[in-house]
């Protein structure tokens, strides 16, 4: 186990907009800190990854699009892992997600799970 | 004491201008490390929170590594290790009062010390004197920048 590895479970979803942009601000900031951060997204998290679906999307009426807390987050190095299985639940293809996320299986979440130090779940 | 489009910038610290922030050189290897005047306004002045890494004090870091979170309302970022070195310890006095680090930040106000490893070689690096501050005022001049 990696005390500088975090892994960040996203569950949350459009339906539920003010849980959405904390978790990638948590995960900038942690990267930003020198941790190795890996978000893996599941259930309705997986929603957020899909292309324009964050831009539009707002934890707080006339505050930041959750679509840029996102990509804070991945320029400040913050991994991305799409469930497989969840895109499958949302009827999503690989092609509908955005850049720079990795499809995974389930199996891989317990890998990562086993090399984190410290995980959360939002 | 220099001011650079309204920015007080003391002409004997050595600058990273891409972070704003600032190393002095003390006693021995002992590096000082603060946040200059331009982070103070580019934070909006209101710190939330200054957090030097507890888990890397005591640990030798490379040029560049975070070695503290400066978090405010509208600002979020880290400091980075001016030097390689190891970090030795953060100031209380900061971790209690971030505005302390605003109101006072080449003073009381400073963040973090490190033991440095080369500091004549790192401090290439930095830029320092008249001609450093030629240099930063070029950079916030480019991006607008005024503390004024």
């Amino acid at each position: 186990m990696d005390e500088d590895k975090i892994l960040i479970v996203m569950t949350s979803g459009p339906e539920t907009p003010r849980r959405c942009s904390t978790p990638f601000f948590m995960a900038h900031i942690a990267a930003a800190m020198d941790y190795d951060v890996t978000m893996f997204f599941t259930i309705d998290g997986i929603l957020l990854l899909k292309k324009g679906l964050a831009d539009d999307l707002y934890s707080k009426e006339g505050g930041k699009p959750v679509g840029e807390y996102l990509q804070d987050a991945m320029d400040a190095g913050v991994q991305f892992k799409a469930c497989t299985a969840a895109t499958e639940l949302h009827d999503l293809t690989p092609e509908d997600l955005i850049d720079g996320v990795e499809m995974v299986g389930g199996a891989t979440l317990w890998q990562i799970a086993d090399e984190c130090n410290t995980k959360l779940s939002f | 004491m220099a001011t650079i489009n309204g920015c007080n910038l003391p002409e004997d610290l050595y600058y990273n201008i891409e972070k704003h922030t600032w190393a002095k050189p003390m006693e021995g290897n002992t590096v000082r490390i603060g946040m200059t005047t331009v982070a103070a306004k580019l934070s909006g002045g209101n710190l939330t929170g200054v957090t030097v890494s507890k888990r890397k004090i005591g640990k030798e870091l490379k040029q560049g590594k975070s070695v503290a979170m400066v978090e405010s309302s509208k600002f979020v970022g880290p400091v980075p290790a001016p030097v390689q070195g190891t970090l030795v310890r953060g100031n209380d006095k900061v971790a209690e009062d971030p505005s302390i680090a605003v109101s006072d930040p080449y003073g009381d106000g400073w963040i973090a010390e490190m033991e440095a490893t080369d500091w004549e070689t790192d401090k290439a690096s930095l830029v320092t004197g008249a001609e450093g501050l030629e240099t930063y005022k070029a950079k916030l001049e480019e991006e607008g920048i005024s503390c004024d």
